[in-house]
C-alpha cells in the first residue's frame, strides 16, 4: 500500500472484482497470489475471466490450480520479483510495445525508469529467476499486448517479503509503461490478506498518517482535527508496529495497547517479540479470546465479534459495506468502539458516540475519500471510495483520466536478493501461504469442527525430487529448522511447489512457522519478510 | 437497444430483447415457480414455469419464452395453476422423505422436536429451549409430566428404544435455570399493541394465553384468587413431581416477558367481568381450570374423614406434611387419584390402596406415574366400584364391588358388570376420592353479565367452535374450563390457540391461518417403515433417568427423578435418528405443492427408499430419495465439481435410476446445497429444521479474506443457524467459499472470553469493567507523565471495523498523545 501511494497517488486497488466477472479484461497477470486459497470468490470471478477469453498470466513459484489452467506459468525463483517484472518491463521497452502517448500525458520520472531497466536483460534475468528467457518475453508481450485491457493481480506473495514495496514499485512501474492503468478491465489488484485491511489504513491506524492519508505535515489538516477533537495533536512520526519490539528491549516504549492482534503468535520471528513483551511495564489486549499474547498481558478486555456489533468494513476493492449485530456479545463482552469510549473516559476525555453509525459520521466529516457517505447510502451495497460528495456514485476504477497525485511516477527500483538465501547449513527454502478452509492463524476457523474434519493439520509440501533425495514418504514426520528455530510437522509430496523448496500454511498453533521466519523489515512499509527463508530438514519417519 | 413493452397480470413493464418471461415477472417481483431455472444451464424440464400467453392455446414455460412486443401474460390463472399441480403431483408421487418428523407430528403442542435435540446435541441450551418455548412456554413442568404423545411414535423404537424427549426438554430447561440464574431468557416480543388483555387463573392455561399474548405485543395482566400463580401445577402436582423452585423459577421466565399479575384476587369474591370491562380490557379469557372435586354419589360419601383428594393435595402442597392414620383408601384412577396416593406414603401412611373401576393397562392416570406408585408400595385395586362406606368405631369400611377381568379386556368399559362373588369390604382411617372435577364457578347476582355465561351439563364453560369464544361479549375461555381435567401440554395447546383468536379479533386482523397439513412420510406408522431405513445404525440403548432411591423417596417430597446431566443428555440427544428435514423451510416443492393444493392423500408420495443415502463428502449428505432431478445443484456449480445423473425416464417423463459423485474440483463451498430444491442436498452441520418458527435473516459482512462477499446470517433467537447468500447481492452473488459458509463455530465457542481480565499476584482474574479500565487509566496515565505520551505504543486490528480503528488512533492520538499506532498488515 506504501508504494502505490507514492506511484501512483492512492494504494488501493486500482479497479473492481466485477471486472473480471463482466468479462472486461483480456489479459490477467497474476503474481504472488493465489486466490484460490486466500481470496476465493475473487479466485472465482478471475475462473469467470478465463471462461470468458480472457489470457492468464500466472507467476507463482508454486504449480498452483491457476498456474495449471494457465495460459503462461512462469516459476521463478522465491523472492525474485523484481528481477522478473524488471525484465519484462525491459522486453516491453525493447520491443516497442509501451503506450508512448499515455506515458508522455500521465507520468513522470520514464528516463530514470530506462536507466535502471537497462540491465534486466532477458538473459540477466533467466540467471536469476530461472525463467527461460522465452517465457520472459512471452510475458512481456501478453501483458503489453497493445490496445488490450490487461489486470495485475498481486496478493501477500508479493507483499510479505523483506523487499514487498521494490516488488510492488516494478509492478507499478510495468503497468504505467504499458498503460494499463485507469481502465476498466485493467490496473493494479493488490488481493488484500484481512477483511478490512484497506479500512484499517484509511482509517489511519498508521505510525505515518492521519486518516484518509493525510499524512503527518499539513498543518490546515491538523488544525481541522485539533478543532473538532478538541487537543493538541502529536505530529512527530510514531514507531511501525515491527519496529516496537526494539524499542521496547531498548527502553524507549513501556507500555502496548494491543487490539485484536496477536503478535506473539503471528509476528515473524515470535521469540523476539516475547522477550519484548516480558520487558513492558504494562500491557492491555482487546480480543474475543484469551490469545497467547492475551496470557501474558496485565489487563485483558473482552471483545465482541463481527456478528454482535454494528459497523463497517472496507473490501480490497475499496467498498465500504455494513456489517449488522445479528445477537448479543456472549456475558461481558462489549463491541471494540463501546469500549474505547469506556477507556477514553475513565482517562479523561469523553468520546461522544450512541452508535457506530455516530462515529462513521465523524469519519466522514474528515477523511475525503469517505465524505460522501452515510449509513443510508451504503446499506445495501455499499460505495467505492472516493465518494467526495453525498450524490457522488462512488467509484470503481481509480484514476480514470487523472492520478491521484496528478501524474504518476515511475519509481525504478534494483533487484535485492531475498535477505536469507539458502547455502549449504540451511540448503532449502522455506515459503508459507495458506490453506482455503482456514484463516490468519485459525483462532476463527480452527473453532469449527466440520472445517476441522476437512483439514485440521498443518502439512508441508515436499517436491516428489526432495522426497526421494531425502527419503520422506507421504504424511511421513519431518522436522524443519532455520537459523530461528525449528518445527515438527508432517509433509506431503506434492508438485506443486519446486524442487528445494518447501511450503507450509501458517494457521497451525502447533506448528509455529513464525518461529522459523525472519523480522528483515522492508525499507519503506516496515512489513516483515514473512514469506521465505532458508531452512534445513531432517526426516523423523 | 430498444426496450420491448410487455404485460404481466396487468402490469406493463419494459424489457430488453432476449429477455425471457421468467426474467422479466422477476423484475416486477412476481414469482414464477420454477425447479430447474439456472441462467444459461438449465433445460427447461422441469415444466413447472408455466404461463398463459394470450394467443396462445396451451400454456409456455416461461424460462424459455423471448418476451415480444405487446404481449400478454397471465402468471397465475386457474388453467397454469392445475398445470403446475399437475407436474408438481407428478414429482411428489415419487418423492420419498419425511417433512416433519414424526414426533413433532404427535406432539399435541406441535413442538420441534427434532429440532430441540439436535440444539442439545450441538451445544445450545438456551436456543433448545427457546425453540421448545416457541411452542411450550412450560418446558419445566411439561418437561416432568408430560404423558409423552411423541415418544410413542419415535422411529428410534424400531432399532432400539425412542429418544428420552421428554427427558431432554426438561434438561434444557433445568440448565437454563442452572445457567441463567437471573431468568431472563431473552425471548422477544413485538412491539405494544395498545391493547390489555385480562387472565382470570394462573394456571398452565393462564399462563400460556398470557405468555402468547404478550409476545405478540399485548399488554397482559393475570387475576389469581390463589396466593401465588401456578394452578394445577402447584396444587395437583405436589414437591416430587415439580420442585416449588422449579415452578416459581417457570412462572418467573414467564412474567419477565413483562406480564402483571394479580394473585389473591377472585373472580366473583373480589371483582367481576364488568369490573374489569370498566377498566378498559380489550379482551378477558378465563382460564380457572376445573379444580372442584365433584362429589361421589354412594352412601357414606360425607362422613367425616372422607374428603375430596384434590382438596387434600391442595393441603399438601400448602406445606400440610402430617397425616392421622395408618391406612388410607384412594378412590378414583386420576392422575389426582395417584399423586395423592403417593402423597400419603410420603407421609408415613402404611397402607394405601387406590380403588378404581378400569384394568390396569386402561388406568386414566399417565402410565409412568401409575408404575412409580406401584414401586412406591401402593396398593392397585383395579375394576372395582365403590359401593358404600360406613363408619364403626373410629373405622372406614368400604365395601366394593369388583368386575369380571376377561369380560373386561375384551370389550371396554361399557360392558362392564358386577360380578357376583367377588364383593369386598376395605378398612381404612381414611378415604380420599377423585371423581372428576368441574370449574369452580361461583354464584353470581342476577343481574351480574356473568349471568350469560353457558355451562355445559358437566359443569364446564361452553365456548364456541375452534375460536373458543363464550357466550359473552369480548370473554374467551381455554385449558381445563372447557375441556376438563387435562394433560399440562393440551392446556398450553388451548392457550395458544385462544391467543390467536383474541389477538386478530382485539387488533381487527385475519387470524394467521393454522399450519399446513400438509407433510411427506416415509410411514405414519411403524408398519409402514421400510427396514432399510433402519439399516447401520448401531444399537445404543436410551439413557435412563437417575432417580432417587426407595428408600429416601418414601420419607420426603424431593423430587423422584433427579434429571440428565449434561454428558447423559449429549449422549441421548445424539441418538435422534433426525427424521424430520432440515431444509423443510427452504423446500421449493414443499412451497410450491402447498401453495397449488397438492393433496398427497389423494394423489400419492414415494414410498420406496430406492437410493442409499450418500455421506461421503464431509460437508453434505446427498438423498437422492428426495432428489426431483431439477439438477440445479450441478448447474449451480462454478466448479464442475458434480456429477447428477439418469439412466433415463419413465411413463411420466420423471428420471430414474438416478447417480449422484463430486470430483476433486470440490472446494466445499455448498453453494450445491444452498440452490437444491428439496431436501436431497443437505448440510451436515445444520441440523436444526425450521419448522414455521420465525427466523431473522441479518445481511452483514464476511470476516475473512479481503473480497468483501455479502452474506446473510440466518439467526434463530441468538444462534446463526447457517449462513447463505443473497443471489443478487453484489460482488457474491450468492456465492461464498468454505469459510464463508461454515467458518462460524468460533462465536459460541466456549473460549470466547466474556469478563475483563486483570492481572493479580501473576494470576489473570475475572473483573468488573469498571476496575479493568481504571486500571488501565491509571497505568497508562502514570507511563504518560513519566516517560511521556511516545513511551506507550498500541496495534490495531485490520480485522475490526473502520469505526473501531478509527476509534483506535483516536484513542492513541487524542487521548495518550502518540503517533504509535499501526498494525500488521499494512503493506
Amino acid at each position: 500500500m506504501a508504494s502505490l501511494a507514492i506511484t501512483l497517488g492512492s494504494g488501493a486497488m486500482t479497479n473492481c472484482i466485477s471486472d473480471f466477472m463482466n468479462g472486461e479484461s483480456d489479459v490477467i497477470f497474476m503474481i504472488g497470489s493465489n486466490p484460490d486459497t486466500s481470496h476465493p470468490i475473487t479466485g472465482l470471478r478471475i475462473r469467470q475471466a478465463i471462461k470468458k477469453g480472457a489470457k492468464l498470466i500466472v507467476a507463482d513459484p508454486r504449480r498452483t490450480d491457476f498456474a495449471k489452467q494457465a495460459n503462461l506459468w512462469i516459476n521463478h525463483q522465491p523472492g525474485t520479483d523484481v528481477a522478473l517484472i524488471n525484465g519484462m518491463s525491459h522486453i516491453v521497452l525493447k520491443e516497442d510495445l509501451w503506450d508512448k502517448e499515455y506515458v508522455k500525458e500521465r507520468t513522470e520520472n520514464m528516463e530514470e525508469l530506462e536507466i535502471v531497466l537497462e540491465k534486466y536483460t532477458p538473459e540477466y534475468v533467466s540467471e536469476i529467476t530461472g525463467v527461460p528467457v522465452d517465457a520472459l518475453y512471452e510475458a512481456a508481450r501478453l501483458y503489453a499486448s497493445p490496445g488490450k485491457k490487461s489486470a495485475i493481480v498481486y496478493g501477500m506473495g508479493i507483499a510479505h517479503w523483506a523487499a514487498g514495496t521494490d516488488n510492488v514499485k516494478a509492478i507499478s512501474n510495468l503497468a504505467l509503461l504499458c498503460g494499463k492503468i485507469g481502465v476498466r478491465g485493467g490496473g493494479i489488484n493488490p488481493l488484500r490478506g484481512q477483511n478490512n485491511v484497506q479500512g484499517a489504513c484509511d482509517m489511519g491506524a498508521l505510525f505515518n498518517t492521519l486518516p484518509g492519508y493525510a499524512g503527518l505535515t499539513r498543518d490546515d489538516i491538523f488544525d481541522k482535527y485539533e478543532k473538532m477533537w478538541g487537543v493538541k495533536m502529536p505530529r512527530k512520526q510514531g514507531k511501525p508496529a515491527t519496529e516496537v519490539w526494539d524499542n521496547i528491549l531498548d527502553g524507549n516504549i513501556r507500555g502496548i495497547y494491543v487490539f485484536g492482534e496477536d503478535p506473539v503468535l503471528a509476528d515473524p520471528n515470535a521469540g523476539h517479540a516475547v522477550a519484548a513483551i516480558d520487558k513492558l511495564d504494562f500491557m492491555v489486549v482487546q480480543d474475543i479470546f484469551l490469545t497467547d499474547t492475551a496470557k501474558k498481558a496485565d489487563v485483558v478486555l473482552p471483545a465482541a465479534c463481527f456478528a454482535e456489533k454494528d459497523g463497517t468494513f472496507t473490501c480490497s476493492e475499496r467498498r465500504v459495506q455494513r456489517i449488522r449485530k445479528a445477537f448479543d456479545p456472549p456475558g461481558e463482552a462489549k463491541a471494540d468502539w463501546e469500549i474505547f469510549c469506556a477507556l477514553s473516559a475513565k482517562m479523561g476525555y469523553e468520546m461522544h458516540y450512541d452508535s457506530a453509525s455516530d462515529i462513521f459520521d465523524e469519519v466522514c466529516s474528515l477523511t475525503p475519500q469517505y465524505a460522501g457517505m452515510s449509513y443510508e447510502r451504503i446499506d445495501e451495497k455499499g460505495l467505492q471510495w472516493p465518494v467526495p460528495t453525498k450524490d457522488h456514485p462512488g467509484t470503481p476504477v481509480l484514476h480514470v483520466g487523472q492520478f491521484a497525485r496528478g501524474k504518476a511516477l515511475f519509481m525504478p527500483t534494483d533487484y535485492e536478493p531475498p535477505k536469507e538465501q539458502p547455502d549449504d547449513d540451511y540448503p532449502m527454502l522455506l515459503t508459507t501461504g495458506r490453506d482455503v478452509e482456514h484463516y490468519n492463524f485459525g483462532s476463527m476457523t480452527r473453532r469449527t469442527p466440520c472445517i476441522e474434519k476437512i483439514r485440521s493439520e498443518a502439512l508441508a509440501d515436499v517436491h516428489p525430487v526432495d522426497a526421494e533425495r531425502l527419503g520422506i514418504s507421504e504424511r511421513s514426520w519431518i522436522r524443519i529448522k532455520s537459523r530461528r528455530g525449528e518445527v515438527k510437522v508432517r509433509a506431503t509430496i506434492s508438485d506443486r511447489v519446486q524442487v528445494g523448496t518447501i511450503f507450509m500454511p501458517y494457521h497451525y498453533a502447533e506448528v509455529p512457522i513464525n518461529n522459523l521466519t525472519l523480522n528483515h523489515l522492508d525499507k519503506l512499509s516496515r512489513s516483515p519478510q514473512y514469506k521465505a527463508c532458508a531452512i534445513k530438514v531432517e526426516v523423523l519417519g | 437497444m430498444s426496450q420491448i413493452a410487455i404485460t404481466i397480470d396487468g402490469r406493463e413493464i419494459s424489457v430488453a430483447p432476449r429477455t425471457t418471461v421468467l426474467e422479466a415477472a422477476k423484475l416486477l417481483n412476481i414469482e414464477i415457480p420454477t425447479f430447474c431455472f439456472v441462467k444459461g444451464k438449465s433445460k427447461a424440464h422441469c415444466k413447472i414455469c408455466l404461463v398463459e400467453v394470450e394467443g396462445k392455446d396451451k400454456p409456455l414455460r416461461s424460462c424459455v419464452t423471448l418476451v415480444r412486443a405487446g404481449m400478454v401474460i397471465h402468471t397465475d390463472t386457474e388453467n397454469v395453476r392445475n398445470q403446475r399441480k399437475k407436474n408438481l403431483e407428478i414429482l411428489a408421487e415419487s418423492h420419498f422423505g419425511d417433512c416433519k418428523a414424526p414426533c413433532n407430528m404427535t406432539c399435541p403442542g406441535q413442538i420441534n422436536i427434532q429440532g430441540f435435540v439436535a440444539h442439545v446435541r450441538k451445544g445450545e441450551h438456551e436456543e433448545a429451549l427457546r425453540l421448545v418455548m416457541e411452542r411450550n412456554p412450560l418446558p419445566f413442568s411439561v418437561g416432568r409430566v408430560c404423558p409423552r404423545f411423541c415418544e410413542v411414535s419415535c422411529r428410534r423404537s424400531l432399532i432400539d428404544e425412542p429418544i428420552a424427549v421428554n427427558h431432554l426438554e426438561r434438561f434444557v430447561a433445568d440448565w437454563c435455570m442452572d445457567h441463567r440464574a437471573e431468568g431472563n431468557l431473552r425471548i422477544e416480543c413485538k412491539p405494544a399493541t395498545g391493547k390489555k388483555v385480562a387472565i382470570i387463573g394462573g394456571g398452565p392455561s393462564g399462563l400460556s394465553t398470557a405468555f402468547f399474548l404478550r409476545k405478540a405485543g399485548h399488554e397482559v395482566t393475570i387475576f389469581e384468587g390463589g396466593d401465588k400463580l401456578g394452578g394445577a401445577l402447584r396444587y395437583g402436582l405436589p414437591e416430587y413431581r415439580i420442585p416449588r423452585k422449579v415452578l416459581d423459577y417457570e412462572i418467573k421466565t414467564i412474567l419477565d416477558l413483562g406480564i402483571a399479575s394479580e394473585c389473591g384476587q377472585k373472580w366473583g369474591r373480589d371483582f367481576s367481568i364488568s369490573d374489569l370491562k370498566k377498566k378498559g380490557y380489550d379482551a378477558i379469557v378465563l382460564a380457572i381450570g376445573a379444580l372442584k372435586a365433584k362429589p361421589i354419589d354412594i352412601p357414606g360419601i360425607d362422613l367425616p374423614f372422607v374428603h375430596p383428594a384434590i382438596d387434600f393435595l391442595k393441603d399438601v402442597t400448602d406445606g400440610k406434611k402430617e397425616f392421622p392414620g395408618k391406612r388410607a383408601i384412594v378412590i378414583g384412577g386420576s392422575n389426582i387419584a395417584i399423586e395423592t396416593a403417593r402423597s400419603l406414603i410420603r407421609m408415613g401412611v402404611g397402607e394405601v390402596t387406590v380403588v378404581h373401576s378400569s384394568s390396569s393397562e386402561k388406568i386414566q392416570a399417565h402410565k409412568h406415574s401409575h408404575k412409580e406408585a406401584l414401586r412406591e408400595g401402593i396398593t392397585f385395586m383395579s375394576m372395582a366400584t365403590p359401593m358404600q362406606i360406613i363408619e364403626r368405631g373410629g373405622t372406614l369400611f368400604m365395601r366394593i364391588q369388583r368386575m369380571a377381568t376377561g369380560e373386561q379386556a375384551q370389550s371396554g368399559k361399557s360392558h362392564q358388570g358386577p360380578t357376583a362373588g367377588l364383593n369386598e369390604s376395605l378398612q381404612a382411617d381414611v378415604i380420599l376420592y377423585s371423581g372428576g372435577q368441574e370449574a369452580a364457578i361461583e354464584v353470581f347476582p342476577a343481574n351480574s353479565l356473568e349471568r350469560k355465561l353457558v355451562l355445559t351439563p358437566t359443569g364446564l364453560i361452553k365456548t364456541h367452535g375452534k375460536g373458543q369464544k363464550t357466550d359473552l361479549e369480548g370473554v374467551w375461555a381455554t385449558g381445563d374450563v372447557i375441556s376438563g381435567p387435562r394433560s399440562v401440554i393440551e392446556a398450553v395447546v388451548s392457550g395458544r390457540r385462544v391467543a390467536k383468536y383474541v389477538h386478530a379479533e382485539i387488533c381487527g386482523v385475519k387470524k394467521e391461518p393454522a399450519e399446513s397439513m400438509f407433510n411427506f412420510t416415509r410411514g405414519n406408522t411403524f408398519k409402514d417403515v421400510d427396514p432399510v431405513l433402519l439399516e447401520g445404525y448401531a444399537a445404543q440403548k436410551r439413557e435412563t433417568m437417575p432417580s432417587l432411591e426407595m428408600e429416601e423417596r418414601l420419607v420426603c417430597f424431593d423430587e423422584v427423578r433427579k434429571g440428565f446431566n449434561l454428558k447423559r443428555a449429549t449422549r441421548e440427544a445424539g441418538r435422534c435418528l433426525s427424521c424430520g428435514c432440515t431444509a423443510f423451510d427452504r423446500c421449493d416443492l414443499r412451497r410450491y405443492s402447498v401453495s397449488h393444493g397438492v393433496d398427497l392423500k389423494t394423489t400419492g408420495m414415494g414410498t420406496r427408499h430406492q437410493y442409499s443415502i450418500d455421506a461421503s463428502h464431509p460437508l453434505f449428505e446427498m438423498d437422492l430419495n428426495k432428489c426431483i432431478f431439477c439438477q440445479r445443484c450441478k448447474n449451480n456449480c462454478e466448479y464442475d465439481a458434480l456429477e447428477l445423473a439418469c439412466e433415463g425416464t419413465d411413463a411420466q417423463g420423471r428420471a430414474v435410476g438416478l447417480s449422484f459423485s463430486f470430483n476433486d474440483k470440490c472446494v466445499n463451498c455448498c453453494n450445491c446445497v444452498d440452490s437444491c430444491t428439496t431436501g436431497a442436498l443437505t448440510k451436515k452441520d445444520v441440523l436444526v429444521p425450521i419448522i414455521n418458527e420465525p427466523v431473522r435473516y441479518v445481511t452483514t459482512t464476511c470476516p475473512y479474506c479481503g473480497s468483501g462477499c455479502q452474506m446473510q446470517l440466518k439467526i434463530k433467537g441468538h444462534t446463526i443457524m447457517e449462513v447463505v447468500a443473497d443471489k443478487s447481492a453484489p460482488p457474491n452473488y450468492g456465492m461464498l467459499c468454505i469459510k464463508g459458509r461454515f467458518a462460524f463455530d468460533f462465536i459460541k465457542h466456549p473460549d470466547r472470553l466474556t469478563k475483563p481480565l486483570v492481572r493479580k499476584n501473576g494470576q489473570l482474574v475475572e473483573s468488573s469493567w469498571d476496575d479493568a479500565l481504571s486500571l488501565v487509566a491509571k497505568r497508562f496515565g502514570e507511563l504518560k507523565t513519566k516517560h511521556g505520551s511516545d513511551s506507550i505504543a498500541g496495534f490495531s486490528c485490520a480485522r475490526a471495523t473502520n469505526e473501531e480503528n478509527f476509534l483506535m488512533q483516536k484513542f492513541m492520538r487524542a487521548v495518550v498523545g502518540t503517533n504509535n499506532i499501526d498494525h500488521c498488515a499494512r503493506l
